[in-house]
């Protein structure tokens, strides 16, 4: 016997296994709106990931020499892990900074920190090639240390590993492991450390992964500051969705949540919403800042100018200034308009930089297939799916 | 005025060249900046009390 078997008894592996059995029965009502529309794109999707894992990435998508990557990449990839930021900032503003107030939305914000690296990070294998040399960077297999993507391959993995830390005490809680709780509980601090430094130079590693491609991106978007956009954008697009999500948390999961928390939820949007006013206010100045030393005055003026300022006005200086609006009038609504406004941005920026903008002069531009949507649909639904699972069995929302 | 000797010549200063723009910016932002912390960090709404609460409130 070994000593891995020797220190967990059998009985203990009985014991998890039937309790894990109970706990993946199904609970609740079957037909709900969200299952009717969701379980019919999941099918469809894992119908179009046979295809595409048998008959390769040409037969699903729209892909070519000239346009590697694509939807999966630019929405998925980009998109998900910059509005997976508000993990990173939570963990901050309780751990380093110490206001209490928002303890009760950590766990659940490093939920969906956690299940976005999982998924989006994940969604990274379907567009690759060869999906199994995903595991070069890891062991070896030609490092390639000068690769921005070595960087950010090491960076996604660990902090993936870090946020599963953070999150494992409330698994263990779950299966009944109080030692194992315990024990993990005082690993947290070191964790979170490590985790925000981890995410704070990865968000700017995506960033910095354009640095290479300066003649395929309209000069409107590319600068040689991309990687500090790209981190400041994370901030403000992190705690928009932490407000836009706990909307609706705190209403289809209104009976999970403990009456305090309910009532301090609006301080949290409203302290939310002020960091989000602030980030979006600097990253605003840092665009003019962009701009005007790389005197773009003539670029302006053209149809791709007119582009740049919907994003720029409509999606950064609009929300900001509503963010403001709200904080100071206590508008809950204008806040979540405003919230809504800015995933909406980053997305938008994250489809400009890696798709719209780039190749931006080719004749035949690239758009993503009805298949690419599905799974990206499927990958999104299916984050839900395990979100919601997990919050219905264990410790996830504060019930003071 | 003699041949060869340099000559002194006034010109206007051209403001997106001299980057005397982005020197207005950074004063404006710095301002601007101020300006919006004090406006976030102001007393706000004086019928924010619990009776009249925003309805999209979910507290």
């Amino acid at each position: 016997m070994n000593t891995a078997t020797a220190a967990i008894p059998s009985n203990e592996v009985v014991r998890f296994a039937k309790f894990l059995l109970q706990e993946l029965k199904p609970r609740g009502k079957w037909l709900t709106p969200f299952n009717i529309i969701s379980i019919p794109v999941i099918l469809l999707g894992l119908v179009i990931l046979y295809f595409r894992f048998t008959l390769g990435l040409g037969s699903v998508t729209n892909l070519s020499q000239q346009y590697p990557f694509g939807f999966w990449i630019s929405f998925d990839v980009m998109t998900g892990v910059a509005l997976a930021g508000g993990a990173y900032v939570i963990c901050f503003v309780v751990y380093v900074l110490r206001l209490e107030k928002y303890h009760s939305i950590l766990k659940v914000t490093i939920l969906n920190g956690l299940l976005a690296y999982i998924f989006y990070s994940g969604a990274l294998l379907l567009d690759l090639g060869r999906p199994w040399h995903i595991i070069n960077p890891i062991i070896g297999n030609s490092f390639g240390y000068n690769s921005v993507l070595f960087l950010v391959a090491w960076h996604f993995l660990l902090y993936t590993g870090a946020l599963f830390l953070e999150f494992s005490p409330t698994i263990a809680e779950w299966a009944h492991w109080e030692r194992l709780r315990k024990f993990l509980s005082g690993l947290t601090l070191g964790t979170v450390i490590v985790g925000i430094t981890l995410s704070m130079l990865h968000q700017s590693g995506i960033g910095a992964m354009f640095l290479m491609a300066k003649p395929k991106i309209h000069p409107l978007w590319y600068s040689e500051y991309i990687p500090l956009l790209y981190f400041v954008s994370s901030i403000f697009g992190g705690l928009a969705m932490v407000i836009f999500e706990g909307t609706i948390s705190s209403k289809v999961f209104s009976s999970l949540i403990g009456q305090k928390t309910h009532h301090s939820h609006d301080d949290i949007i409203l302290g939310l919403a002020k960091g989000a006013a602030i980030t979006m206010f600097v990253y605003y100045f840092f665009l003019a800042f962009i701009f005007i030393h790389g005197e773009k005055w003539d670029l302006i003026n053209t149809r791709w100018g007119c582009w740049y300022l919907v994003e720029v006005i409509g999606f950064v200086l609009i929300p900001c200034f509503m963010f403001a609006y709200g904080v100071r009038n206590r508008r809950f609504g204008v806040i979540r308009t405003a919230a809504i406004m800015t995933v909406l941005g980053v997305i938008l920026n994250r489809q400009n930089m890696a798709l719209i903008a780039f190749n931006w002069y080719v004749p035949n531009k690239y758009y993503p297939s009805w298949e690419e949507i599905t799974v990206t649909l499927m990958v999104v639904f299916v984050e839900i799916w395990v979100f919601r699972w997990v919050v219905t069995r264990m410790s996830v929302f504060s019930k003071e | 005025m003699t041949s060869g000797a340099m000559v002194e010549y006034y010109s206007y200063v051209n403001i997106f060249e001299t980057k005397g723009l982005a020197y207005l910016l950074l004063l404006s932002f710095l301002v601007m900046g101020v300006l919006l912390i004090r406006y976030l960090s102001g007393p706000g709404r004086k019928d924010a009390a619990p009776g009249k609460k925003d309805p999209t409130s979910s507290g």
